[in-house]
């Protein structure tokens, strides 16, 4: 048997592919924060990559195993492994190590104003940041997800069987309050005002509480499960992968009970796997299960670009710099897209 | 131009505590043979591994809430191998240990139902390590042990050099009047090439047509009423797809927690292709394969293992799918 690559169409490249740096690393990529006009992207073979621009990118050799989840902690970046280390790591290559699991996963990180946390397995460890050691924060089964508030008062864990949120009341203790649903709830994140808790399960569907009366509800239709979510603006869309279109939940006013999504169709029938929001506008970032990447505006469908033809690996991160100027994309093969945003 | 999509192997290791399951694993992990294997182990089974590619789980057991009340999967699984995907080097296969104690069930059921899971890794075989010298005596006092011969695709029937000959034959026939498709491995101290265990593609249905398990016609013996048993059937009358689907979906929605396993080779009338299907409880894969070969009678065989069979009227329900 031949192959004939000339029997492909040959897409043409984006302009944004054109004049962007593109690599092929061949491992996946796991995840990418910014920092600053930086991004860092962590890689399944346990490196990290820091992207500026107008510079050659910087390879630090970080963990042993897989970067399974990244973080960003004022100017550093925060990675846990599946080598069982946490580890505080500079602009500049400096790694510093947080903490050390042995055979145990790191599988979450998350940090505000300088407080650290991580999970293994079904334990969150709290570094405050004027203490060495951290406060462990027990659960009955293995944690999905980790997200702060915006302000850093509420820290939610997502498990199996709902979602625990820790505070520290005015004495300083620690106090939980649960919410329940059945099933296994994986990411969670409050919305941007805090009036929402919302988590993605493994059946394919989003729960969603309203905190201030704990009522709660489904978000579904989903094709496959719901890997990749995120708030827009200040709170007036979800928009979530799980589809073939990049689902928008309207969560003004009253929310989004009883009303429609908005739903961005892609070309192609492929699956959305990642979304990342163009900040400050009502705008994303849609990667594909066949690498493509699109930049959609929520309230007018018809005005989507494509960033990134496809590559044929399902887009694993995107990133944008903190000054709107570039856009990085990663996908499972490692394939990536550097680029600058505008036209010059 | 899609993504070139090889499935690893998981292959799920079960057993008795005690069985030896610790010394094919450290077997594995040891031995040269120039592959990389991943091995997954309890925190609470027995202690004595280390190594790079050991990853520790807690046996964490999720219903899904899909209304499937058998549905049970292990949700540490799903995110422990994602993660492996993640992976710079490919492996060649992933081992999943299950403690003594553990239904292999929901390991199974987890690469039916979770999408990832079953993109970038199929589950290979159930292999259950058995100790020759306790065997008959665990299968009467736990029913885990009893259970885990019956899920198994192979069984390495272990620490033969303990046991009487005439004492092996007879372990030997309570294993397949529990299991009659199982392949028996006999070893001291698991000692049979990895290629034996590992690789089987035991849940391929292409793979059942190879390996026809004995779909002899059951005795029935006096059997305590919750014991794991096997019954399989054959017909040489070609079955009615309809009311054949109608019978065995309803079988599997109604039944489907006592059924444990089922394959089976289906003739349907007015059908050319050869129906194959095999499922864990009640989660079934099934497809046509290919047309059946020339100079081969064409018979339907069917095999069921799981406790109070004898109470599904599985006899009658099959005589009556057939379409003369």
């Amino acid at each position: 048997m031949t192959t004939d690559l000339n029997q492909f169409p040959q897409l043409d490249k984006t302009k944004f592919e054109q004049r962007g740096i593109q690599l092929e690393i061949g491992v996946p990529v796991t995840s990418a924060v910014s920092i600053g006009n930086n991004i860092a992207a962590g890689f399944g073979d346990g490196t990290i990559r820091i992207f500026s621009s107008g510079e050659k990118h910087k390879t630090l050799k970080a963990h042993k195993g897989v970067i399974l989840c990244m973080a960003k902690d004022g100017d550093n970046i925060l990675t846990g492994g599946d080598d069982g280390y946490f580890l505080k790591i500079s602009l500049n290559g400096e790694i510093n190590e947080v903490t050390n699991f042995g055979s145990r996963w790191v599988d979450h990180v998350a940090a505000h104003n300088g407080n650290l946390v991580c999970s293994s397995g079904k334990v969150v460890y709290y570094w405050d940041k004027n203490k060495k050691e951290p406060k462990s924060l027990n659960h009955d089964s293995t944690i999905g997800g980790l997200a702060f508030d915006a302000k850093g008062r509420r820290l939610a864990v997502s498990r199996y069987g709902g979602v625990t949120i820790w505070k520290k009341d005015y004495s300083n203790k620690w106090k939980s309050t649960k919410l329940d649903w059945k099933g296994s709830h994986n990411k969670v994140s409050f919305s941007p005002d805090g009036k929402y808790l919302v988590t993605s399960m493994q059946e394919n569907v989003l729960r969603c509480w309203r905190l201030k009366d704990k009522l709660d509800f489904a978000m579904s239709g989903y094709g496959s499960k719901v890997k990749s979510f995120a708030f827009i603006g200040d709170t007036s869309y979800l928009a979530t992968s799980g589809a073939i279109d990049a689902i928008c939940w309207p969560f003004d006013g009253e929310g989004p009970m009883g009303r429609k999504p908005i739903c961005l169709p892609y070309i192609g029938n492929k699956q959305v796997t990642f979304i990342e929001p163009f900040p400050d506008e009502k705008a994303i970032f849609a990667g594909l299960s066949d690498g493509s990447v699109f930049l959609s505006q929520i309230e007018n469908e018809n005005n989507t670009i494509m960033i990134r033809s496809f590559t044929g690996f399902e887009v694993s991160a995107i990133a944008m710099t903190d000054n709107k100027s570039s856009i990085f994309i990663g996908d499972m093969n490692g394939n990536i897209l550097w680029t600058s945003i505008w036209d010059k | 131009m899609e993504e070139i999509n090889r499935q690893v192997p998981v292959t799920v290791l079960t057993g008795f505590l005690g069985a030896g399951k610790t010394t094919l694993l450290n077997r594995i992990l040891t031995e040269q043979h120039g592959k990389k294997y991943a091995v997954i182990v309890n925190e609470f089974g027995e202690q004595g591994i280390d190594n790079d590619l050991v990853v520790d789980a807690d046996e964490e057991v999720f219903e899904m809430n899909n209304g499937c009340i058998c549905c049970t999967v292990r949700g540490d699984l799903i995110r422990i191998l994602s993660g492996l995907m993640k992976r710079a080097d490919k492996l060649d296969a992933i081992i999943v240990e299950t403690t003594g104690l553990a239904d292999p069930a929901p390991v199974a059921q987890t690469f039916f139902v979770d999408q990832d899971v079953a993109n970038k890794t199929k589950l290979d075989a159930i292999v259950t390590v058995a100790d020759a010298v306790h065997l008959s005596s665990q299968i009467e006092d736990h029913h885990e042990a009893e259970e885990q011969i019956a899920f198994g695709d192979v069984i390495l029937l272990n620490k033969i050099d303990l046991v009487k000959d005439e004492n092996i034959e007879v372990v030997t026939k309570r294993i397949r009047k529990i299991n009659p498709f199982a392949k028996i491995i006999k070893t001291t101290k698991c000692g049979t090439p990895l290629k034996e265990i590992l690789n089987l593609d035991a849940f391929s249905l292409k793979r059942i047509l190879e390996v026809e398990p004995d779909f002899l016609e059951s005795d029935h013996d006096h059997e305590h009423d919750d014991d794991v048993t096997s019954l399989s059937f054959v017909s040489d009358t070609p079955l009615d797809m309809e009311k054949f689907q109608n019978w065995f979906g309803k079988l599997l929605q109604t039944k489907g927690q006592d059924i444990m396993r089922t394959k089976g080779i289906l003739n349907f009338k007015d059908e050319n292709d050869r129906y194959v299907f095999q499922g864990v409880h009640m989660l079934m894969d099934a497809s046509p394969m290919g047309k059946w070969p020339e100079n081969k009678k064409r018979s339907s065989r069917l095999v069921f293992i799981g406790r109070n069979l004898d109470t599904m009227n599985l006899k009658e329900g099959f005589e009556a799918c057939k379409s003369e």
